[in-house]
């Protein structure tokens, strides 16, 4: 059978699709055990809201609270009825991070001539910080950990939805 | 690595040495795929976290257009059907 070949992965990366995958695919079961399927153009809609959901859950519950945007994502999908009620309570904390990191700079070396400030542009830090869930409040070092421990996961788990999209259409 | 980052919160100061943010760098410049075929001396800080931004932002805009179409498919599908048992027991 396959299926026992397919559990002695080669390398690391197969081994987390595939735990990505049965992850997604009990959250995608549920999911439809729920609501019976229909043709409605707003409930596919809505269908399809619950899918992309369902994707980042499954992969941040996979990774489980070990890091911090897997921990901001299962706490904005926990709570996303109350942000829905109280959204004029969230207030960003962006600015106070950015006074800090000014002060950082005053106080550096000035022997120092080779300085490696990635963020030298804050306006990328910025975006990043959007872009990447739960990275408002981390110092700049652990930012760029995050982003790529993020998009290690992310890139797998767009891999594996293709991959089910590829599987399903052809059935 | 968990050491020096315990020394960072306890000065206060987000000193960052210069080996640490040359390892990330490097390290994001593995995982996005435009810029594994440049050589990491010539790109730049900035182009490395210009490339990482548009990378995470393509990559949600695929996660939206693939549960779009996931969720056109399973409409068609029965999940409870004889298929659906045949991936997941290709998973497991």
């Amino acid at each position: 059978m396959s299926a026992s070949q397919q559990l002695t992965p080669t390398n690391p990366n197969s081994a987390l699709k595939i735990r990505l995958a049965y992850r997604f695919l009990l959250t995608l079961n549920t999911l439809n055990a729920k609501k019976p399927p229909n043709f409605d153009h707003t409930q596919i809609h809505r269908r399809s809201h619950r899918v992309k959901i369902a994707a980042y859950a499954s992969m941040a519950s996979v990774v489980g609270p070990k890091r911090a945007w897997s921990r901001a994502i299962l706490w904005k999908i926990r709570n996303r009825g109350m942000l829905a009620r109280n959204k004029k309570r969230i207030h960003r904390i962006s600015t106070p991070i950015r006074l800090h990191r000014h002060h950082a700079r005053r106080r550096r070396n000035p022997n120092r001539v080779v300085h490696v400030d990635p963020f030298v542009n804050s306006g990328l830090e910025v975006k990043l910080r959007k872009l990447v869930p739960g990275a408002e409040t981390i110092d700049p070092c652990g930012l760029l950990d995050e982003t790529a421990d993020y998009i290690k996961y992310l890139a797998t788990q767009v891999e594996v939805m293709r991959n089910l999209v590829d599987l399903y259409s052809t059935i | 690595m968990s050491s020096r980052r315990s020394r960072q919160s306890l000065t206060g100061a987000s000193k960052i040495t210069d080996d640490q943010i040359i390892q990330l760098l490097s390290k994001l410049q593995q995982l996005v795929p435009e810029i594994t075929n440049r050589r990491s001396n010539k790109a730049s800080a900035s182009k490395v976290l210009q490339d990482t931004c548009n990378y995470v932002r393509s990559l949600h805009r695929e996660v939206d257009d693939l549960s779009d179409r996931l969720s056109q498919l399973l409409s068609t599908i029965d999940v409870d059907s004889p298929e659906a048992s045949i991936i997941q027991s290709l998973i497991m």
